[in-house]
């Protein structure tokens, strides 16, 4: 089963897009534009390049990474197969915020659903139904029989007790991460050294920024930031994330950071900067295992992490044409990384 | 009965003022399925959707509807014949009343929620009053309000302590358990007064629920116990209270409700077509659907009698490139009916793709014969069969076919509860001709698959694919290659030579099909390489595989005898009682054990190597309009 996997994700990486597609869909002219995307091999985007519409955008290329996720799970057993699969159910969490704070405001069913993404095979909750909810009670009540009822209770006494959006979005994200590094460490025995260095990417990632913009943007106590981070045995351990969050500034945070941690982040300015800093050295360790990882596994997951940038970056691109927007902010949005510069 | 009912795409146009009517005599006309228009041409004439706003509304009620049926629900009354359906503003209305009575009966609903939490609050108080009684700790001192200690006493989910103890520290707070029950423990938070701010957000944050410590807790345990009586008391009052408003809510909008799912249930025929599309344009509201053929006339009929001419109904042939999306309607003459779920447990049948159900019903109880031929055991299964009712039903018939099948082959191998001396074979015994069964199960296989081959020719052609028909692993390349090699090895096995016209013709047969692989996949060069490669070589290991796969009913049909030989050889070295309860015990072990056995393998020979060949069972079932309730309150 590896073999025919590791075949498969080889086949799959020859999707991937180097920097100068990117450039050449930048100047492509529009009434090239469909062909293009046929032939790089995104016939879902390129069905709806006329509608510019962000949403059915967004939905195309969710649909898109899908599709390819269906066909790397077929293989996949045990552990590797829930590991993969839970890496879905990121998208079915989004849809759980946009329940909630669709019931909050009150939005009518119909509005609500054709922002909700559409998981196909892999759809696990009764959207229509929960559409239906009458409010957020009733939907939480729901929600708590459906297979997300532990990430969702979570939530629920947390917002129960504020009745604050922002605890419930971060208490979801933060639990279904812990529940994204509680699988990857039940691999650990079936997996070599790249699945913790790619999750260890991920996390740590997702920690630091996190903690900068709840401690610094949102100036939130100390042990509260705390709480909010993902519970991690990565690079940034609980110990190290005590005392971070103590730092009274950005500059100080950056200084305790360990290497080479903090060499990526040397003269980092902004939390943009250091996401996108971040993300670069993931997708250059992604890009390592998949070319010359050992495990099917490891090779399947780091595809997806690229795999999802890609896509992340044809949208930002198809966006700023949409809005005509020159072509170097759009290399900006994109970053130096994606745009090979760096 | 091999094919679905020819279709006509139908698009019918009305007043928009009269469009729910129009479903509603279509949904009880029962024979128009409503389907988008494939082509532009209406999609640009016809821009609005005139009914989604109806839909939308139907769906909120709906769905209020069934929520507010689970508290007091009743059978579905009857929908009287000269019905008309609701208009959107009756529908909004009704939509709105369903919201007030929801409101209601949900804040009912979270009244008893309400009142079950605190009940159990409350008992975890009187657990907690009873340890903090045993600690002998003075609770008026602890929770002084202006004490220098900010002390809450409260529950928080077992699986936050830890990571609320590491934060609370980082705020010069502490958490102290004392008591711990189903995954929540009760816990004192103490710190400096003044930092209260600060862990506010943290303790929120973790689910920490304050306990409460009223004043008559702090003070002589005698008061506290008589306090907590006293809760427990009012609890129980208020409970009752509540339950004699869900049973006056129950009276008092009962009638109401029964009106409203007649209403629902005629508004629901709109509902349900405009999700495939009712387009519009001003006063005009056109739908656009399947009928099947032969009721045309008769909708014509019936549009005529109830619009008089304010409708028109165009009607045409089905176009090619709506293959895909024909529904398929199938009709069936009451004895296969039985065996249409287990076909569709498979797939539906496309529009004009062959209907497997007949070779399905003929071949699954010939081959269940085959291999569980025996008249004693088929008896008792068609007897067991004749009794199954409920929601086995459908089973009945499949089960006395299967039965009479096995008694059929019980004759002609003179077999009788396992018993090979009583009646003489009218053909033969399978124990005794062992090759010559497992020959004749392969030449049963070979003929199977060639059928197959045959079918799916035919179901490629109708479909268009003339190309896939000729030169696919599944067409007429594929039969070439497959009875060039069956004749070639049946000489090589016979002692002659495999034959140079076997040879050639094979070797043909599989160059095309390659050739076809190659042409047909659309990706990179190493992608192509692969998937023409590992597929043409799956078309001969799986034809082979498939054939030999027939071993199997040979194999049963001596397995049913050397299993009976067994029970008998254990029969024998007992005697009188014991030899009888041997020989029937094991009778029912061959009946139960084997007879499932056989069943779900003449099932996967049909599945696996039957319908993966020519069935694609991608079709989409015709699902008419119908007037029944929606699905929340069904």
């Amino acid at each position: 089963m590896s073999a025919f996997l590791n075949t498969r994700v080889s086949i799959f990486s020859e999707r991937l897009w180097s920097p100068g597609q990117y450039s050449a869909l930048m100047r492509t002219p529009d009434a090239e534009m469909v062909q293009t995307l046929e032939r790089q091999g995104l016939p879902s985007l390129a069905a709806g390049y006329s509608s510019q519409d962000s949403l059915s955008l967004e939905s195309r290329i969710i649909t898109q990474l899908l599709e390819e996720t269906l066909i790397i799970v077929r293989p996949l057993r045990g552990a590797a197969r829930q590991f993969i699969l839970y890496w879905t159910e990121r998208f079915d969490v989004s849809n759980v915020k946009t329940l909630l704070r669709a019931k909050m405001a009150d939005e009518r069913p119909a509005a609500v659903a054709s922002r909700l993404v559409n998981m196909g095979p892999f759809a696990r909750l009764d959207l229509d139904s929960l559409v239906h909810a009458e409010d957020e009670t009733e939907l939480f009540r729901r929600l708590e029989s459906s297979p997300y009822a532990d990430i969702v209770r979570h939530a629920l006494r947390a917002f129960e007790e504020s009745r604050d959006p922002f605890i419930l979005d971060a208490t979801l994200d933060r639990v279904y991460y812990e529940g994204l590094v509680r699988r990857a460490k039940s691999l650990d025995s079936q997996v070599g050294r790249d699945l913790g260095v790619l999750m260890a990417d991920l996390i740590d990632r997702i920690n630091l920024v996190w903690l900068l913009r709840y401690r610094f943007n949102y100036e939130l106590p100390a042990a509260q930031v705390y709480y909010l981070l993902v519970g991690t045995g990565y690079r940034l351990s609980g110990e190290l994330l005590q005392k971070l969050v103590t730092q009274p500034s950005m500059e100080a945070v950056m200084a305790q950071l360990p290497a080479p941690m903090a060499g990526t982040l040397e003269g980092a300015r902004s939390i943009v900067d250091v996401f996108r800093r971040l993300e670069g050295v993931a997708k250059h360790h992604a890009t390592r295992v998949l070319a010359i990882g050992a495990n099917a596994l490891e090779r399947a997951f780091a595809y997806l992490i690229l795999r999802e940038q890609n896509l992340r970056a044809v949208r930002a691109i198809m966006r700023g044409r949409h809005l005509r927007l020159p072509v170097d902010n759009i290399q900006q949005a994109i970053g130096p990384d994606l745009m090979g510069s760096v | 009965m091999f094919r679905a009912l020819p279709m006509a795409r139908v698009t019918l146009w009305f007043l928009a003022s009269e469009a729910p009517d129009a479903a509603l005599l279509l949904a009880r006309h029962g024979n128009f399925g409503p389907a988008p228009d494939t082509g532009e041409e209406l999609r640009v004439a016809f821009p609005e959707s005139p009914a989604e706003r109806y839909r939308e509304t139907y769906q909120e009620a709906e769905s209020r509807l069934a929520k507010i049926l689970e508290h007091c629900g009743g059978p579905m009354p009857e929908i009287p014949a000269d019905a008309v359906a609701p208009g959107l503003g009756e529908l909004e209305e009704i939509n709105d009343w369903l919201r007030q009575l929801w409101h209601t009966c949900s804040s009912v609903s979270e009244n008893e929620q309400r009142i079950q939490e605190e009940q159990k609050r409350l008992a975890a108080l009187q657990e907690t009053f009873t340890r903090l009684e045993g600690l002998n700790l003075d609770l008026s001192r602890l929770f002084r309000p202006r004490g220098l200690l900010d002390a809450r006493l409260g529950q928080v989910p077992a699986s936050n302590v830890r990571r609320l103890k590491d934060a609370l520290q980082l705020a010069g707070f502490v958490l102290s358990v004392f008591d711990q029950t189903e995954g929540q423990v009760f816990a004192v938070v103490a710190g400096p007064r003044g930092g209260g701010d600060e862990i506010g957000g943290l303790l929120s944050q973790a689910g920490w629920r304050e306990l409460p410590v009223p004043k008559e807790l702090q003070t002589h345990p005698e008061q506290a116990r008589n306090f907590l009586a006293a809760e427990a008391k009012r609890l129980e009052v208020e409970y009752g209270a509540h339950c004699r408003l869900m049973g006056e809510n129950v009276s008092r909008f009962g009638e109401r409700i029964r009106e409203i799912r007649v209403q629902l249930a005629l508004a629901r025929p709109l509902a349900e077509a405009s999700m495939q599309g009712v387009r519009g344009k001003r006063h005009l509201a056109v739908f656009s659907g399947w009928v099947p053929k032969r009721d045309l006339k008769a909708l014509h009929a019936d549009l005529e009698a109830r619009f008089h001419g304010r409708y028109q109904m165009s009607s045409r042939a089905p176009a090619p490139e709506e293959a895909g999306h024909i529904p398929s309607l199938l009709v069936y003459p009451f004895w296969i009916k039985p065996f249409v779920p287990l076909v569709k447990s498979y797939g539906v049948p496309r529009y004009g793709e062959f209907d497997p159900s007949l070779l399905f019903a003929v071949t699954y109880i010939f081959l269940f014969g085959a291999m569980f031929g025996d008249v004693g055991h088929g008896a008792v299964i068609m007897a067991l069969a004749a009794f199954l009712g409920g929601k086995l039903n459908w089973l009945r018939v499949v089960g006395m076919c299967a039965g009479a099948s096995s008694i059929l082959f019980g004759f002609l191998y003179g077999s009788i509860f396992g018993y090979e001396e009583v009646l003489h074979p009218l053909w033969q015994s399978p124990l005794h001709h062992a090759g010559e069964m497992l020959v004749l199960a392969v030449y049963g296989g070979v003929g199977f698959i060639c059928a197959t081959l045959l079918i799916n020719t035919y179901n490629r052609v109708k479909a268009g694919h003339t190309a896939e028909a000729l030169f696919d692993s599944t067409g007429l390349a594929g039969l070439v290659f497959y009875l060039a090699m069956v004749f070639g090895l049946r000489a090589v096995f016979t002692g002659e030579a495999f034959g140079t016209s076997s040879a050639v013709a094979a070797l043909l047969g599989i160059g095309v099909i390659a050739a076809f692989k190659w042409l047909e996949s659309h990706a990179g060069l190493g992608e192509r390489l692969l998937v023409t490669f590992i597929e043409t070589l799956e078309t001969g290991i799986n034809l082979f595989a498939n054939t030999l796969s027939f071993l199997r009913v040979a194999a049963f049909s001596l397995n049913h005898v050397a299993l009976a030989l067994a029970i008998f050889t254990l029969a024998r070295g007992m005697d009188g009682a014991g030899h009888w309860v041997t020989v029937v015990l094991g009778n029912v072990v061959i009946i139960v054990l084997e007879g499932g056995i056989v069943a779900i393998q003449a099932l996967r020979l049909m599945y696996y190597e039957g319908f993966s060949r020519f069935f694609g069972g991608d079709g989409v079932e015709f699902n008419p309009l119908r007037l029944e309730p929606g699905r929340g309150q069904g």
